[in-house]
């Protein structure tokens, strides 16, 4: 039964369980009907989303103070906040820059990831699984470890103040890898050698055949990406100026509009859940094969 | 149309040897059927053909010409895969026509009459437009026999393609295959671990076991005179009996004795160096039958029935002789029960002695048991200048 359907159907199974006659009987039915789990789940889902409903709220109001439970009412300053977030305040310069820096890794992570992940699966490397085990020990040395050789590589590069500083470090992805592995590992091994006698080069196997197998997965793997990249704050904060900056660093300039001394909690609340918003609308469209990813194995 | 020939082929991986060195030879356009139990290197060998992994040691050669260092591709050879090996995405006419433009020189226009032609053959015409998952077992394997068939390799390499079906269907596949290799005629090298897949399908069989070629033969001589133990229990089901005995010599010639039996042995060769040494007679199940009372009681063997196991055609007994066990075959409707004594004679024409400790022939009571009669004995490694 779906937590939908439970309560729907809940008026007349309360009303069963008053007519019930022991109460050692209304107990079991409780807890056959799951109603008991699908309460605590209900309430845990409301606990987490109570800070993303408070920030809706909150976006709506004009100076966004909340000091007791009659400020939890929505307020009627939604459009004006939003207009002067994103088109006063250029907040949308921001996003841009994001969904650029976002859109970039994930490609850019992919086509690595199943290059590496195409040469483990297709070829018989030499010391395959220690050079797989190498790319997961990366996973001990993620950026922030990295900074400061990193800033020094990037500045050296001349690379500060562009795209390139913002995407190339994130490009190689031991996580990717690895559940990309995990999925291809699943392929039969005889798919590849009937392309080897079939003269099917590695190439033209991975765009034929592995990808369009793996849409799923890499479907996921790309929301997965997205979302990460599209949070990524210190990094873009110290190796971009204002032109290239991203939509979290901006949240915090937003924020840092005061309205006469006091910090302008709507404005922030504002920006907060237009910052939401596109990963949001990613994992609603494609929950799927995003669960479908996490749930990987082999077969 | 190719020959395929394999000298002293080795293959290691790192402490496992998987072939041990093997020697054979597929004649043009035959079809031979390569058997063993599962681990036994039937596979590796088919593989090392392939070019899918390459030989420790030895030599693979298509015409004459060696294959070591050649790339799969450019063998010129086609492999069927008993999970079948089609992509799951793509139609059935896709996976037919998908390697074969990497793999020929075919134009599109001439993919696509093959395509018809061997949809027609396999009987797949209706079907090319569906993608695997919406096709059955035996469907999926005749689409990726076209892919194979379409390709029009060299050589056909089967690695147990019937295997994944359900026992019907396996066998109508078995029929159709040899079917289809009577109207190509392309090389074909069959793996199985089936003994009846073995014996009806190949012209000529390999028996493998452990990494080396037991014996090379036609399914018939296979069956009737195995160069081992191994061949002997493993061709034939139920399998072969196996009873150790001492051979003696006797007044009216050489008898094979037991604890609970002495068997009169026909002249044959190979049966005087046996004489005074112990020997494991083989004689197999349905080479026994349940003797009636006027039987000359000298010739019989008399055994305890433990188990009866009606097949519906016949009812399979399993009996006691002394400590040892053998099976029999007796008519369906034998009014026999467990715990009851029979009297089994054995053909005399059908008996086998192998050696204690190698398990090699020693002699079959049949004629012609060793003289090669039409040249498809067991034969040695192939002569390789022979063109």
């Amino acid at each position: 039964m779906t937590l939908l359907e439970t309560i729907v159907d809940a008026p007349n199974r309360a009303a069963e369980y008053l007519r019930g006659e022991r109460t050692g009987d209304r107990f079991a039915r409780l807890r056959e009907d799951g109603l008991a789990v699908h309460a605590a789940l209900a309430s845990l889902v409301l606990l987490l989303l109570f800070p993303v409903l408070v920030a809706i709220v909150v976006s709506t109001k004009e100076s966004g103070i909340v000091t007791g439970l009659a400020d939890l009412a929505p307020g009627g300053n939604a459009y004006d906040n939003y207009y002067r977030a994103l088109v006063e305040l250029e907040f949308y310069r921001y996003m841009l820059n994001s969904l650029v820096m976002a859109s970039v890794i994930v490609v850019g992570k992919l086509a690595v990831s199943l290059l590496a992940v195409l040469a483990v699966v297709y070829y018989r490397v030499p010391y395959k699984d220690f050079v797989f085990l190498f790319i997961l020990f990366t996973l001990l040395l993620p950026v922030p470890v990295r900074f400061v050789p990193l800033y020094r590589l990037v500045t050296g590069l001349g690379w500060n103040n562009t795209v390139f500083a913002i995407t190339v470090p994130y490009l190689a992805s031991a996580t990717t890898v690895f559940v990309l592995r995990q999925h291809f590992l699943s392929i039969p091994p005889s798919l590849v050698e009937n392309a080897k006698l079939d003269g099917v080069g590695p190439l033209e196997f991975l765009w034929r055949v592995l990808i369009p197998m793996s849409k799923g997965i890499l479907v996921g793997v790309s929301v997965i990406i997205f979302v990460y990249a599209w949070n990524q704050y210190l990094w873009p904060l110290v190796i971009v100026g204002d032109d290239l900056q991203v939509a979290q660093v901006g949240l915090g300039r937003l924020r840092g509009q005061a309205q006469a001394g006091e910090v302008a909690w709507a404005l922030t609340m504002t920006g907060s859940v237009l910052t939401l918003l596109p990963p949001l609308v990613l994992l609603v469209l494609f929950r799927k094969p995003l669960l479908e990813t996490f749930s990987i194995q082999r077969k | 149309m190719a020959r395929i020939t394999l000298e002293n082929v080795r293959k290691e991986y790192g402490d496992v040897v998987a072939v041990r060195g093997i020697d054979l030879e597929v004649p043009d356009g035959s079809f031979v059927v390569v058997v063993g139990p599962s681990g036994c290197g039937k596979s590796t060998t088919l593989r090392l053909v392939a070019g899918l992994e390459s030989v420790t040691d030895g030599d693979v050669r298509k015409d004459g010409e060696s294959l070591v260092g050649v790339e799969p591709k450019d063998r010129d050879v086609a492999m069927v895969f008993q999970n079948y090996a089609l992509y799951p995405h793509m139609t059935a006419e896709r996976n037919m026509t998908f390697g074969a433009g990497s793999a020929t020189d075919f134009d599109d226009a001439e993919i696509e009459r093959r395509v018809a032609d061997a949809a027609e053959l396999l009987d797949i015409a209706d079907l090319l437009d569906r993608k695997p998952e919406a096709l059955s077992g035996g469907e999926r394997q005749r689409v990726a026999l076209g892919r194979a068939i379409i390709r029009d390799p060299d050589v056909f390499l089967m690695d147990e393609p019937l295997s994944n079906l359900d026992a019907k269907l396996r066998i109508r596949m078995r029929a159709e295959l040899a079917k289809l290799h009577e109207e190509l005629r392309t090389t074909t090298v069959y793996v199985t671990h089936d003994q009846t897949e073995a014996m009806t399908l190949g012209d000529e069989v390999v028996v493998m076991n452990d990494g080396r070629i037991q014996q090379v033969d036609s399914p018939q001589r296979l069956y009737d005179y195995p160069a081992n133990r191994f061949v002997a229990e493993f061709i034939g089901d139920p399998a072969m009996n196996a009873l150790e005995v001492a051979v003696e010599s006797g007044a009216d010639g050489a008898r094979a004795a037991h604890p609970g039996f002495r068997l009169p042995l026909p002249d044959g060769d190979g049966l005087d160096a046996a004489v005074d040494s112990r020997a494991v007679l083989g004689v197999r199940p349905e080479d026994l039958s349940l003797a009636g009372a006027d039987t000359d009681a000298d010739a019989a063997i008399e055994a305890t029935v433990t188990v009866t196991e009606p097949l519906g055609d016949s009812l399979l007994l399993e009996c006691r002789v002394g400590d040892d066990r053998l099976k029999t075959q007796a008519s369906p409707r034998s009014d026999v029960r467990s715990g009851d004594t029979v009297a089994l004679t054995p053909d005399p024409d059908r008996l086998h002695l192998f050696d204690v400790e190698a398990g090699t022939a020693l002699y079959h009571s049949a004629e012609g048991a060793t003289a090669p009669d039409d040249g498809r004995t067991t034969r040695s490694p192939p002569a390789t200048s022979e063109e």
